[in-house]
């Protein structure tokens, strides 16, 4: 077999292999990447960061255990930046598995910033400064049951906690008393959110997607559908970034230190799409 | 240094589990595989149960006497007559009224989102111009951006043959839909490889205690 | 009758759906609240139930009838009647009547989904990465001009899009998100206009009864 034949039928383990180094090897020996921040991920956090006192922010947990990696880092982001300017927070799910990662992700934070906290003032309290909806079947039910009342959709939060007794709802009854509404998705939900919530009642929609379905959704950022947009680690990370630079929140960055891995993955895969290439040109070439 | 929970434990073996479909199929991934959709649905019962069927059905109709809940709860059942051959055709009851609601529901919403504001966002405005943020260069990007939805859409209209002008508007239309899906592919490595990177970091960190 | 009042009932609901949308008149907001806060979200959640009820008749089914790998199908019975068990009797956070830790060892519904679920979720995409590359390697070839350009906007956004890409020239990055914002979304926005439209067409179909397919069989 001539070099030319070698070069274009390496065997798919070694490729396996070969990706895994390159990815573990800067996991194990990390070095710092300086991110810069690109439009649609600041115009979310300027959203984020502006809204009103008196009015909520809806985060909507809408990953699964398949694409945690990914949206993860956002959600932990925008909770951190929610809190930080004592936003107050509704967290829900349209689909069942959602639930345990906006419930691990909630209590992270949350744990995080009362494990600092000096006063209950300074803590952020269930029930007053944030709400966990949970879930309800029937994506477009909750998306416009919520417009008319929240408490009517949402009769009990995940916990079981009646919700019209909880001080949150008593001030936020429906899309009328929220500012904004950001989607943390892997499937088309935030075009639904748009489409069903934002048409209907003029909701204010921001994103994070994962990368893959990233492609879907710039059309509708590009409109002005969506007040702003996160997609995939990249989008974390610049999220990551701003809460750095203009909150003083220096937390673990998860999107942020996996770039260096990500940047060596991007420089392989494409090294190999080069060899097959070259391989292929000059066996075409012979014949 | 490794974890000594128990728990982490699992998570790194299920997770090699998974993983050793790399070599080749067997029967530890089958088994892993097997849980997974086993304990998927576990948990979706779990919240069926407590926070929609309890909550919204059963307290009110039993505790709170609600009795025309009795309506959806005879309807609900209808879905299992698909069981029951003679009766199957009731299933097609509750399916009509979710499906026709869904649909009535998706049909203004689709026109606006999808077409009345995508148009929208084509056209050539002056607030489509600003918001590129790009000063008179953003009359330009509209304005390519513009012909090259055009051309796009000449290019999927397959009801007159591709000759002449639709031609050379299809083609043009091609080269937009051919590096848009290049991004698209781009975009998806950086997807994949950040879902390996984020089970590399569990069983390196929390598992193997290597990485911080 | 059998066809007739199933298509009879989703009319009249699809008409439902459609009317709030442009009268806001109370009245019609009201039944329309109520009709999918009271109706359809209780259909919803039979519909899920019918789900699970089909997943697990097609593994007993495959157990009774020794079918290709029979063996795991009992491993996914046993492991969802063990984790509803748990979550139903043991509550959503752990409080309920069933106990659900033994001594500092937790066995609740959250613990077994943070611990088995999603290990096991996620693990299985990120075999995906493994699979892309492999694929990428072995058939992405730029045999014609369309391929090419492909693959160079690709290694633009791949570079660009990373740190790197801000190394080794300051307007990388900006190319790559022009690439996202115009020719993407120029590409993206006609297959979204024949997406619509073409859901538009088959919504009215189904409404109208025209387009019949989710009756089912031949009764």
């Amino acid at each position: 077999m001539n070099f030319i034949d070698r070069l274009t039928t390496i065997n798919r383990k070694i490729i396996y292999l070969v990706l895994a180094i390159v990815i573990v090897i800067p996991l194990i020996f990390p070095s710092p990447q300086k991110v810069r921040v690109m439009a649609p991920v600041e115009k979310l956090f300027n959203a984020v960061d502006t809204i009103h006192e008196d009015k909520a922010l809806i985060i909507n947990f809408e990953y699964d255990p398949q694409s945690q990696p990914e949206v993860e880092p956002m959600g932990l982001a925008v909770l951190r930046h929610a809190f930080k300017r004592r936003i107050k927070v509704l967290v829900m799910s349209l689909y069942v598995q959602p639930l345990g990662l906006a419930k691990s992700a909630l209590d992270q934070v949350v744990g995080e910033i009362n494990a600092e906290s000096k006063s209950n003032p300074d803590s952020i309290i269930y029930g007053r400064d944030f709400v966990f909806l949970g879930w309800q079947p029937g994506f477009y039910i909750p998306i416009l049951g919520m417009g008319e009342s929240i408490t009517n959709v949402y009769k009990t939060d995940y916990y079981g906690n009646k919700t019209d007794t909880l001080t949150l709802m008593k001030q936020t009854k429906n899309y009328n008393n929220v500012e904004l509404l950001v989607s943390l998705a892997v499937s088309d939900i935030p075009i639904y959110w748009v489409a069903y919530a934002q048409n209907r009642f003029g909701l204010q929609v921001g994103a994070g997607v994962t990368a893959v379905s990233a492609g879907d959704f710039y059309p509708y950022y590009q409109s002005g559908q969506f007040t702003g947009l996160m997609v995939g680690m990249k989008g974390g990370a610049e999220y990551e970034e701003l809460l750095a630079t203009r909150l003083n929140i220096h937390k673990r960055r998860k999107a942020g230190e996996t770039l260096s891995s990500i940047t060596f993955a991007h420089l392989t895969i494409i090294l190999l799409i080069v060899i097959g290439n070259v391989g292929f040109f000059i066996k075409r070439r012979k014949r | 240094m490794p974890s000594f929970d128990p728990w982490v434990w699992v998570s790194a073996l299920l997770t090699l589990a998974i993983f050793s479909f790399l070599y080749k199929d067997n029967p530890f991934y089958k088994i892993a595989e097997h849980i997974f959709v086993g304990a998927t649905n576990g948990y979706a019962v779990t919240f069926y149960w407590h926070n929609v069927l309890v909550p919204r059905l059963f307290n009110p109709l039993f505790q709170g006497h609600q009795l025309w809940y009795i309506i959806p709860l005879t309807i609900g059942i209808l879905y299992f007559t698909r069981f029951i051959p003679k009766i199957s055709w009731l299933v097609r009851i509750p399916i009509g009224i979710t499906i026709g609601y869904f649909t009535g529901i998706a049909i203004p919403a689709g026109i606006e989102a999808s077409i009345i504001k995508q148009v929208g966002g084509t056209l050539l405005t002056s607030e489509n111009f600003a918001r590129w943020n790009a000063g008179p260069l953003g009359i330009v990007w509209s304005i390519i951006l513009f012909i090259g939805v055009l051309c796009v859409v000449s290019y999927f209209y397959f009801s007159k043959e591709h000759k002449g002008v639709l031609k050379v508007t299809s083609g043009i239309g091609i080269i937009f839909i051919m590096i848009g899906f290049g991004a698209a592919f781009g975009y998806t490595v950086m997807a994949r490889v950040s879902l390996l990177i984020g089970r590399l970091q569990f069983l390196l960190g929390p598992w193997l205690g290597i990485i911080r | 009758m059998k066809r007739t009042l199933p298509l009879i009932l989703l009319m009249i609901f699809g008409g439902f759906g459609i009317l709030p949308f442009f009268i806001p008149h109370p009245k019609i907001q009201n039944i329309d609240s109520f009709l999918r806060n009271d109706l359809l979200l209780i259909l919803y959640a039979f519909a899920l139930v019918l789900g699970l009820g089909s997943l697990l008749h097609v593994h007993v089914n495959k157990i009774k009838h020794r079918g290709q790998n029979w063996q795991y199908s009992w491993i996914l019975i046993v492991t969802f009647i063990v984790c509803s068990i748990i979550g139903l009797f043991g509550g959503v956070s752990g409080t309920g009547p069933l106990p659900t830790r033994i001594g500092n060892f937790p066995f609740d519904i959250q613990t077994i989904y943070l611990r088995v679920e999603v290990p096991l979720g996620s693990t299985m995409f990120a075999l995906l990465a493994f699979f892309m590359a492999s694929a990428a390697y072995r058939a992405f070839r730029a045999r014609s001009t369309e391929a090419t350009l492909l693959l160079t906007a690709a290694f633009f956004v791949m570079i660009g899009i990373l740190p790197l890409g801000d190394k080794i020239s300051h307007h990388l990055p900006s190319f790559a998100q022009w690439i996202m914002d115009l020719p993407l979304v120029a590409g993206q926005r006609g297959i979204i206009f024949g997406i619509a439209l073409g859901a538009l067409a088959t919504e009215l179909k189904i409404i109208l009864g025209i387009e019949r397919s989710w009756l089912g069989g031949v009764e």
